[in-house]
């Protein structure tokens, strides 16, 4: 991971002209960019696309970064905006294969029970609006902080930490009804 | 059936997340010990917690996505033209336009009889008869017509350039 100390003079760099520097910044951050594009469009050539033009946007702007935040945060935001205007403009995103939920058969116990609980928790997440969604998905994911999160999703700590302990409770009681339609089916 | 109240409940999110002071927490699992409520919402909110963490992960994009992002670094930047305070701009000239044309209009400015527009042809010589064509020409009608389409108009920006992005920014706060 780069220092932010690094990160400033990378961008010095870049602003003065050696733009290849900023393929540093791309590799370093392109997974983050990625999985907040990906959480908010739901398939992954969409995100990617998506995550890219962001990339993009943040080189184009990059004299305009006043350095009071960290870059991450700034570059996280124009992800988020990039990738919710996108969203506008797509059609009703197909389900990609990496978030279907494939149903094996003949395994060992223990991983037919974590698959139960994991397609049941996805199915409970589907009762979530899409705020919530991705403020619980991007909150569970120890590469981001909550103050990270907070500022990518343009919301106020305090009032993000709410969210996501609402969020978990709706969960969980979502969960309990999908298990109790369940045994009414058997 | 009995329900927790939010408070026990968010004491439950964060004695799951290791918040709780050792005090704190102890008396909550003795509390859970002797409570079947308790114990069955913390089990509801432990395989929560469990699936989200085991689902939570980075993301990794394509093998050549930094080498499309550096083939992309001269794209043009999408910038609208019309920036809010230009549309607002606008907006605030198209009514002082309409304003000053509808104070024509009820001054009678557009009321005086107008002759009605006469084209004769260029080609018109003694030979060639081409009748004169005539149009009534009504000014009040067209400066209601101009006015009509100068307001929609004016509507049309202030949505576009202001309203608009105020209710993006809005939904994408809260998404």
């Amino acid at each position: 991971m780069i220092t932010q100390q690094e990160e400033y003079s990378l961008i010095d760099k870049i602003l003065a002209g050696d733009r290849q520097q900023y393929g540093i910044l791309v590799d370093g951050y392109k997974s983050y960019a990625f999985t907040i594009a990906f959480k908010i469009l739901g398939n992954r050539p969409e995100a990617e696309e998506a995550a890219q033009d962001a990339f993009i946007k943040a080189f184009q702007y990059l004299k305009t970064f006043n350095r009071t935040a960290k870059f991450s945060t700034w570059l996280y935001r124009i992800v988020f905006n990039t990738a919710i205007s996108y969203k506008r403009k797509s059609k009703p995103a197909f389900q990609s294969i990496e978030n279907t939920i494939v149903e094996y058969s003949g395994k060992a116990d223990k991983q037919m029970e974590s698959d139960d609980k994991q397609h049941y928790v996805s199915k409970a997440m589907e009762s979530l609006n899409e705020a919530d969604r991705l403020a619980i998905q991007l909150f569970y994911i120890k590469e981001f902080s909550l103050e990270e999160v907070a500022e990518t999703m343009g919301q106020n700590m305090n009032t993000l930490k709410v969210r996501i302990h609402r969020a978990r409770l709706r969960l969980a009681d979502e969960l309990k009804k999908l298990l109790k339609e369940e045994a009414l089916t058997l | 059936m009995k329900k927790l109240s939010l408070e026990k409940e968010e004491q439950l999110l964060r004695y799951l997340d290791g918040e709780l002071d050792a005090q704190t927490s102890q008396s909550l699992e003795a509390e859970i010990q002797t409570s079947e409520l308790l114990s069955t919402r913390l089990e509801e909110l432990r395989i929560v917690q469990s699936v989200l963490v085991q689902k939570a992960r980075l993301e990794t994009p394509s093998k050549n996505f930094t080498l499309k992002v550096m083939g992309g670094l001269d794209a043009k930047p999408v910038t609208s033209t019309f920036t809010p305070r230009k549309g607002l701009l606008l907006f605030i000239g198209s009514i002082i336009a309409s304003g000053i044309a509808l104070a024509l209009l009820s001054a009678g400015v557009f009321d005086a009889p107008v002759a009605p527009l006469v084209l004769d042809s260029p080609l018109k010589t003694d030979w060639l008869k081409v009748p004169s064509v005539s149009i009534p020409f009504n000014g009040k009608f067209l400066v209601n017509g101009i006015l009509i389409l100068n307001l929609a108009l004016a509507f049309v920006v202030l949505d576009r350039t202001v309203l608009k992005p105020i209710f993006q920014r809005r939904l994408s706060s809260g998404i």
